[in-house]
């Protein structure tokens, strides 16, 4: 299901069920700077998102896509040029009043010890005495920092420096917690267990409702920590895709579930396919067939895995097959994918199994090889769609462009011209049509 | 006590010691205490004593401890005038769009006015307004020297402001920091140590003219007062070697103490606003601020300071996070308005009292100032290259070497701090024997002035030459000669041309002493427009005095702007290390 969708339809039901209104949300918003010289520069256009209660939003995206100016929107320190920005429902005045932020280079004040780095914002809320140093050692304590109260952050490494920062925001108990790249500055293991602490301190919260948005263009991290992966494209920003990110918690980087939604993620940001094919939660809603994108693998590594595991028996480890046949993850990942979408295997887990139509497909001649290829093409949206509008031409032919366009009108954010070659390729590989390069047009096989 | 225990244990150090019984520390800084309570008693005598326009000045050399500390009060006085000029001027400059663009060229433009230029006005005006005593004149002194301190401590100040962190700021932002936490905690940290080292070049910057600022002539008005500055220009009026030589004695003297007891300290101190990480910064001593941070006395005073500041500072109510506030805390709007609009209308009344004066002036007049601005500027510009053509090895040879640096910086300050002026005499006994008259010694006493600035800058900029650019150019064994053109040259230019402009700047204003000097007895003049400033000032001509001054401050923001800017651009497009 195309996430713009989900998106324009989450306000109306927000707004029937009070409960979930969003803690903030950004409807329409595009955002100019103004430049020196020229033309304002177009930094995000018509981004609509939401954060709600009791969730980790993540927004995802390359250098340039805008994502740290979604993050000061939401906070409110950049009005944008055009579009709505709400805080529980209503309008944004000013800054968000829920938000505490971790900035990416730390945003820590080099003349003040980690105490007063801390204390300084517990005053500025206009806190007593008291309730300032009780405060200000508590989140020096959930941090790690007992000890280094008295020290300036340039004496403090960067994981460090980064701790001083998320006690400094803890310590409001702030509703929203954005974060700004926080890890990109401070070492891999540093940010590893940084990350799980931030998940700990946000879990053991009390009932109070608590989210955080976190910008970053790390998969890995974004995996881990999200709950909802906001997937931004670049020049100018847009939203592609969110993808919902149900692994059980606590999270683990090595797991097989982690780097597979990690593959996936980095599929879809280098504009190799759309989620929601193996997405469990998109089944609950799409009634209708939908149109997928086409997984980039050919007939003949599908047969390939077919007969790889005929050989093992009928089933293997995902893990297994890509060490086995010596193929990156990713490749392996498509293949296995395009294969369930015809549905020759099924992926229970980590599992790839042979389906019965799998079975009957490796047992079959030529002939019956590509008969069944057929029916298992003509039950995808985009063959059907296109197969009944190629047999509905007079000359049995159609045109490129006319196809590129069913693509485009129902994959907005594919890489269009790809998807025409994986089509055109599988229904050669079936006979069901095949494609004319030098005049452009599909037509039907003789 | 443990005398060995260095600069960096100083802190803990601190707290040991306050736990003892009070050390021979606080019984120095009583006796200073008691020292400086009695000059100060003296100077407001002084001050409030019946009007004295000519003061004799007594030279011997007993009576320059007296005239030194009087001259040390004024100096001070006029810092205290100029730091809060900056605070206030600076940051509504910074605060208001609207504002900033009257008060940046405003401040180029009183840049660029030569102390002889204020002088007429405030000496009459103040001494018209207290008729009886000597706080008019005093004042007056005082203002002068001001005009020598404050416009580059501004310009810093106004940069600071404007260059915080992005982060820091929003920081600030979202943690709700008003107008005043943000200036104490975020903007006057962040602007402190740009501060305190344009406090010292502003402190040496104010002595450059004392000669004049205690003893100047207004037509048939004669007005010394007694100080350092009157006493030299005494002697030399008198053509006596032997007080010459104890008053530049006494200057270096107040120089080299000024720096011990004041400016070390307090560099040292603000090393803790220092933002960029690191520890490879020379780790810098004071060893007056180690003794005051031993003290007993001042450590009971800090203390006693919390508790009052603890007292009285109420708690607010406990309100967890409020909204609607404004995106930013400004300046509040209608004040800077109405600030704003007195200003300028008093700018234009300003101007047009100025074209009431140049009316007076022939046409003839302006086309031989005109000639001489240009004698002049020639002159400023020679100076700027001579200057560069030392500075930039010598700047290069220290600033590449951490132990040249930290032999010479300080004695280089001293030296730079030092008024030029009071040492003409003897450039112009030197230049005599060479046979050179005013007409090109006047460039050689502009370069007394100016060259330091050059200097200081290509000596910062080579320190902050990259250390893995020094690495590549020594690895690919690029010659001394080639790595100067492709390395060295390019990466200290943005800082060579800051230095130039404030080179040529200070160059323009010690025209006026230096193209016009008195020498055993004589006055030597060189045609040029500083000599015309002077000549005019003396002879209390006030429109040409007027036509001079306006043409020179033309000629400096003109110049700035059609030069100094475009290098500045280029300097920061093509040859900027930080991205």
């Amino acid at each position: 299901m195309s996430i713009d969708r989900v998106i324009a339809a989450q306000p109306l039901d927000a707004q029937v069920a009070s409960a979930s209104v969003p803690l903030c949300e950004l409807r329409g918003v595009s955002h100019s700077f103004a430049q020196p010289h020229g033309a304002p520069l177009l930094v995000l256009e018509d981004v609509s998102l939401q954060v709600h209660p009791n969730e980790v939003v993540c927004l995802l995206g390359p250098s340039g896509c805008g994502k740290s100016t979604v993050l000061r929107i939401l906070a409110g320190l950049v009005r944008p040029t055009r579009g709505e920005v709400l805080y529980r429902g209503r309008p944004l005045q000013g800054l968000n009043p829920g938000v505490a932020i971790v900035f990416q280079s730390f945003a820590l004040y080099p003349w003040m010890t980690v105490a007063q780095n801390v204390e300084v914002v517990l005053k500025a809320a206009g806190l007593g005495r008291e309730e300032i140093s009780a405060r200000a050692s508590q989140a020096i304590r959930k941090v790690g920092l007992e000890g280094f109260e008295r020290a300036y952050p340039r004496e403090l490494s960067g994981g460090m420096k980064q701790r001083v920062g998320m006690a400094r925001a803890f310590s409001l108990n702030p509703e929203l917690l954005f974060m700004d790249e926080p890890f990109s500055q401070v070492d891999a293991l540093t940010a590893e267990s940084l990350r799980a602490e931030v998940l700990d301190i946000w879990a053991a919260k009390d009932k109070q409702a608590s989210s955080i948005l976190m910008v970053s263009h790390d998969i890995k991290e974004v995996v881990y920590m999200a709950d909802r992966i906001v997937v931004l494209g670049a020049h100018p920003g847009v939203v592609r895709t969110v993808v919902e990110n149900r692994l059980p918690r606590p999270r683990d980087y090595r797991s097989p579930e982690l780097l597979q939604m990690v593959d996936r993620l980095h599929d879809i940001i280098t504009g190799h396919e759309l989620p929601d094919t193996v997405e469990p939660a998109a089944s609950v809603s799409t009634p209708v067939t939908p149109v997928e994108p086409l997984p980039d693998a050919s007939g003949g590594e599908l047969v390939g895995l077919l007969e790889y595991l005929d050989a093992r028996g009928g089933r293997e480890e995902l893990f297994r097959i890509a060490a086995d046949t010596d193929q990156e993850f990713g490749k392996v990942i498509n293949v296995v994918k395009a294969a369930e979408m015809l549905d020759f295997v099924d992926t229970p887990k980590r599992q790839v199994v042979l389906s019965p139509c799998g079975v009957r497909f490796l047992k079959g001649d030529a002939t019956e090889r590509k008969r069944l290829w057929r029916e298992q093409l003509l039950q995808l949206g985009l063959f059907r769609k296109v197969w009944t509008a190629l047999e509905q031409q007079p000359r049995k032919e159609l045109s490129r462009e006319l196809v590129l366009d069913l693509i485009v009108l129902s994959m907005p954010s594919e890489d269009y011209e790809r998807i025409f070659d994986t089509l055109a390729r599988w229904a050669r590989f079936g006979e069901l049509f095949t494609y004319d390069e030098n005049r452009g047009v599909l037509q039907e096989s003789e | 006590m443990s005398r060995s225990s260095s600069n960096t244990f100083g802190e803990s150090n601190a707290a040991l010691e306050s736990s003892r019984a009070p050390g021979w520390v606080d019984l120095l800084i009583v006796a200073g205490l008691v020292g400086a309570l009695y000059g100060l008693t003296r100077t407001v005598q002084e001050w409030t004593g019946a009007l004295r326009p000519t003061v004799d000045i007594d030279l011997s050399p007993t009576a320059l401890p007296r005239y030194a500390f009087f001259s040390l009060c004024r100096g001070l006085i006029a810092y205290v005038f100029s730091l809060g000029f900056t605070l206030a001027y600076g940051y509504w400059a910074a605060k208001d769009a609207r504002a900033e663009r009257v008060l940046l060229p405003l401040l180029d433009i009183l840049q660029s006015i030569p102390v002889l230029g204020f002088m007429p006005g405030l000496v009459l005006a103040l001494v018209a307004a207290f008729p009886r005593s000597n706080v008019g004149l005093e004042l007056a002194a005082v203002v002068m020297i001001f005009t020598g301190q404050a416009w580059n401590m501004t310009f810093s100040y106004y940069h600071s402001l404007r260059s915080v962190p992005q982060e820091q700021r929003e920081a600030a932002t979202v943690y709700r920091f008003n107008g005043w936490q943000r200036l104490r905690w975020v903007e006057l940290p962040f602007a402190t140590i740009g501060l305190v080292w344009n406090s010292m070049m502003s402190m040496a910057g104010g002595w450059f003219f004392l000669m004049i600022n205690e003893a100047f002539v207004l037509g048939d008005r004669d007005f010394r007062l007694p100080g350092l500055g009157s006493y030299m220009s005494v002697a030399v009026a008198r053509g006596d070697s032997a007080a010459m030589a104890w008053a530049v004695l006494a200057m270096t003297a107040m120089i080299v103490l000024l720096d011990q007891l004041l400016w070390r300290p307090v560099v040292v101190w603000a090393q803790k606003f220092r933002t960029e990480e690191g520890g490879e910064v020379a780790q810098m001593g004071s060893w007056f601020l180690t003794l005051l941070r031993r003290s007993t006395l001042v450590a009971a005073l800090k203390q006693a300071g919390r508790r009052r500041a603890q007292d009285s500072a109420p708690a607010r109510p406990s309100v967890m996070l409020r909204a609607g506030r404004r995106l930013s805390p400004r300046l509040p709007r209608q004040v800077s308005h109405v600030l704003l609009v007195v200003l300028v209308l008093a700018l234009l009344v300003g101007a047009g009292r100025l074209m009431l004066i140049l009316r007076d002036v022939p046409l003839a007049h302006w086309g031989d100032t005109l000639g001489k601005a240009l004698l002049t500027l020639g002159r400023v510009l020679l100076a700027t290259c001579l200057g560069t053509v030392w500075a930039v090895p010598a700047g290069l040879a220290i600033g590449l070497s951490p132990r040249l640096s930290r032999l010479l910086q300080p004695v280089i300050q001293v030296v730079a701090s030092f008024p030029a002026p009071m040492l003409f005499p003897m450039v112009i006994a030197a230049l005599t024997v060479l046979g050179v008259g005013l007409g090109w010694g006047s460039m050689w006493l502009m370069l007394l002035g100016t060259q330091w600035y050059i200097l200081f800058n290509v000596v910062a900029g080579a320190t902050a030459i990259p250390a893995d650019l020094r690495e590549m150019a020594a690895s690919y064994r690029l010659g001394v000669w080639r790595r100067f053109w492709s390395l060295y040259l390019p990466a200290v230019f943005p800082y060579l041309v800051t230095g130039w402009v404030t080179a040529a700047g200070g160059a323009w204003n010690a025209s006026i002493v230096s193209e016009y000097v008195t020498f055993r007895g004589h006055v030597l003049t060189a045609p040029g427009l500083g000599s015309q400033i002077s000549e005019a000032a003396a002879s209390a001509n006030f429109p040409l005095l007027s036509a001079s001054v306006v043409v020179m401050s033309v000629m400096v923001v003109t110049f700035n702007r059609l030069v100094w800017r475009r290098l500045h651009r280029l300097a920061e497009t093509r040859f900027s290390l930080s991205k």
